[in-house]
């Protein structure tokens, strides 16, 4: 069987030229690639539907509810109102901010010294970067257990260093006054190491003929730095910022390790994500855990599209 | 030749496919994962082919091991599956243990999708109020070979709970695993310091008194030493009101949560949390964020009184570290009527939507038995819920103590606190840590406490 297609010759008289079922043409070709590739998409995109989309479906449908998991009363907007005016709730806002902030000023300055001075030494670069990154690829459960010992009152590390030269102690996760402080410690400590390979993989693309430039035209060691450095770094420091305080917002496994699901001691260090495992897991109330989510993913939502304002960052 | 490549292609991914669904799709015929094996070879019998699931908590093993405290080896579970079932000719058991880590989100998986027949189930009051359990009440009514004497005292009305839509606290879990709350102390410290052991009852007076006592240098060796520890952060709740009840208060009353009434705010609520601040100056630093006993239960201990303590803590790893003549318990504070302390430990229960209700039962009353309670403490270091453990020589090897271990088992307050794993729980230990840390003063404290718990109590109903 052939299909008919007729044109005209150029004499202009009519022509027909036979068109075989078993050529296909470059778009039909072009579309059964693409339909291939759709095929090969399909089992993760399954995996997402099923393991991703449902779950946040689902939760938000039981925000709306009082659910126990298996008993449900529809209660509205009740589980919204409730969270938002529990001070409980804010308190694990304030929380999760005080901690995300210090350890985001904390972190990035002091990692972008760290990184200027691996960057500018010679000999021992690797070793410096995996030391420093170490800490970065320990599980922040087991270093959350370690932490303990070392801000122990008695027989901490920390508190012996600071009495050996004279500074007062602190007794650190039994203080609400400190607690918070003990986080800020380990969560500075364990992600230091990612900013500073991210600030030395920057550093490593500046071109060494800006410096140069600025040598010639007799700039201090520091005025380089000033002005060559940190100018180049932005796009940099605005990634570490948005990711740092998303990773921030949704704090949880260290907090849990040193506190428990109220976030001892007095829930100083309870988070929001602390707040929705005390909720939904341990008391059964899986529609304010849902809705206490809701309200968190809106927090961060909003609080990221400041950041991106603020850094200037191109998404 | 694009079309070979596209036949390839297809072919890899239909082999992918089924690759997965192979991998992922359950398999009748393999075991559950746990190391439990199916039997191919059912022998005929009463229940052929029937095969149910038991679920268990803790420190459960298929295979014989080596304990990590004692360095004796252990038998594995498999022992009890293939006495259950040569007891049972036909019948399958199978096991899924978990950790005690999360373990009432994993159970409540599980019963939601049906995945066991028995249940070990600590959080029984919120299982059974959603009307997944099966009452047992018929099953022991109907048993001729089962009576409910066998089990020690109180273990049975401890567990009790409420149904969907009962009133009456009913039976919907045995006690299987025993557990209870008492004071441990190091004799050797009291011998150095001169002074008299705890007697088998104390009052706070006795404690407080003889922890002051105890606080400071050691006068035989040198060290500094603590009179008393308490944990104050994840069970200062529980420490807090059996402090009330040993002055012959209590929470509260009710047990359904529109009958319940809390009384955090009691004049012996908020006289223990003072007593408790006054406990502090004779404890390590730390005890809010569970630090300071590290030494408890090595020769090295500075610690003399230990409130709030359970058996599994302390019984076999004291043995373990041969301080089992060194460290002496004593009941925890108790009303006039000899009751009080925190109702723990693990009963089994059976799920309402099991397919083999007679062969669950029939397991419920094995794990019940001497066999599976033996087996229990001695193989899995756990306490036995039966009275005839006091006859065992394993039993006897341990008994300074086991027996007033049994004795705290028989006497807590009961039925079980029914918040004890919801919000006002965590409302209460927060505001015990606020006091202990300097942020309120008890009295303060158990008035935020109450407060906020009824206002939980009034958004809940």
């Amino acid at each position: 069987m052939v299909k008919g297609k007729i044109s005209l010759n150029e004499n202009g008289v009519e022509d027909t030229v036979n068109i075989h079922d078993d050529v296909e043409t470059i778009k039909s070709k072009k579309r059964k690639a693409a339909l291939t590739w759709y095929i090969f998409l399909l089992p993760s995109f399954l995996g997402i539907l099923l393991f991703m989309v449902y779950p946040i479906v689902e939760s938000f449908r039981l925000s709306f509810f009082r659910s126990n998991g298996t008993i449900e009363t529809f209660i509205g907007f009740s589980n919204f109102q409730l969270v938002l005016t529990s001070k409980t709730f804010w308190n694990t806002v304030w929380n999760t901010f005080f901690i995300g902030f210090f350890q985001i000023f904390l972190t990035i300055p002091l990692g972008f010294i760290f990184a200027s001075l691996i960057n500018s030494i010679r000999r021992g670069q690797n070793f410096f970067k995996v030391v420093y990154f170490l800490p970065n690829v320990t599980s922040i459960v087991a270093a959350a257990m370690i932490f303990q010992f070392v801000l122990h009152p008695e027989m901490g590390v920390v508190n012996y260093a600071l009495d050996a030269i004279g500074l007062p102690t602190s007794t650190w996760f039994s203080d609400p006054s400190t607690s918070k402080w003990g986080v800020i410690l380990l969560a500075v400590w364990h992600w230091i190491g990612f900013v500073i390979i991210i600030c030395l993989a920057n550093l490593q693309a500046i071109s060494p003929e800006m410096y140069e430039a600025a040598k010639i035209d007799g700039a201090s060691g520091l005025q380089q730095w000033l002005f060559i450095t940190i100018p180049n770094m932005s796009g940099t420091f605005a990634f570490l910022l948005i990711t740092g305080w998303i990773g921030s917002l949704q704090r949880f496994n260290e907090v849990y390790v040193l506190g428990g699901p109220n976030g001892s001691p007095a829930r100083s260090i309870q988070t929001m994500g602390a707040f929705i495992y005390e909720r939904g897991f341990t008391g059964f109330e899986f529609g304010i855990a849902s809705a206490a989510t809701y309200i968190m993913f809106v927090i961060i939502l909003i609080f990221t599209f400041i950041n991106l304002k603020v850094s200037k960052m191109q998404l | 030749m694009e079309k070979v490549k596209h036949f390839w292609l297809m072919l890899l991914f239909l082999l992918m496919v089924v690759i997965v669904t192979v991998g992922c799709s359950p398999d009748d015929t393999a075991g559950d994962g746990d190391g439990s094996e199916s039997n191919d070879d059912v022998v005929e019998g009463d229940w052929e082919g029937q095969t149910i699931n038991v679920q268990l908590i803790g420190d459960f093993d298929m295979e014989d091991s080596t304990d990590p405290i004692t360095g004796e080896k252990t038998q594995g579970l498999q022992v009890i599956k293939d006495e259950f079932e040569s007891q049972h000719p036909g019948a399958t058991v199978e096991f899924t243990i978990m950790p005690w880590e999360g373990y009432t989100e994993k159970t409540q998986a599980m019963i939601t999708s049906g995945e066991a027949d028995v249940y070990q189930m600590p959080g029984i009051a919120d299982f059974a109020a959603q009307g997944v359990l099966e009452p047992l009440e018929p099953y022991i009514e109907e048993d001729p070979d089962f009576d409910l004497d066998r089990f020690i005292d109180n273990q049975v009305e401890g567990w009790k709970a409420l149904g969907p839509d009962s009133d009456e606290l009913g039976i919907w879990g045995l006690p299987f695993l025993g557990d209870a709350r008492f004071i441990a102390y190091d004799k050797q410290l009291f011998d150095e310091w001169g002074v008299e052991y705890l007697s088998e009852y104390p009052t706070m007076e006795e404690v407080a008194e003889k922890a002051k006592q105890m606080t400071g240098t050691n006068p035989e060796t040198g060290e500094q030493n603590y009179g008393i520890w308490f944990r104050g952060d994840w069970s200062s709740a529980f420490t807090l009101i059996n402090l009330a009840e040993g002055q012959n208060g209590s929470w509260g009353s009710g047990f359904a949560w529109d009958e319940i009434e809390f009384n955090f705010d009691s004049p012996e609520m908020e006289s223990g949390l003072e007593w408790l601040l006054e406990m502090q100056e004779y404890a390590p630093e730390g005890l809010v964020s569970d630090q300071g006993s590290e030494k408890w239960l090595t020769q090295d201990n500075d610690i003399a009184i230990m409130l709030n303590q359970g058996p599994g803590d302390t019984i076999m790893p004291a043995y373990a570290q041969g301080l089992g003549e060194r460290i002496g318990i004593v009941q925890e504070f108790k009303n006039d009527e000899g009751v009080g302390g925190m109702f723990a430990g693990s009963p089994i229960t059976m799920a309402k939507d099991s397919d083999n209700k007679e062969l669950a039962w029939e397991w419920m009353k094995f794990a019940t038995s001497e066999t599976v309670q033996q087996y229990v403490f001695e193989e899995a270091n756990g306490m036995p819920a039966i009275q005839a453990a006091e006859s065992w020589e394993s039993y006897a090897e341990v008994e300074n103590l086991m027996a007033p271990t049994m004795e705290a088992m028989s006497t807590p307050w009961t039925p079980r606190y029914p918040w004890a794993s919801s919000q006002p729980r965590f409302i209460l230990t927060s505001e015990v840590e606020a006091a202990l840390t300097g942020e309120r003063s008890a009295k303060e404290a158990v008035e935020k406490a109450q407060k906020e718990s009824e206002e939980w109590l009034e958004n809940r109903n």
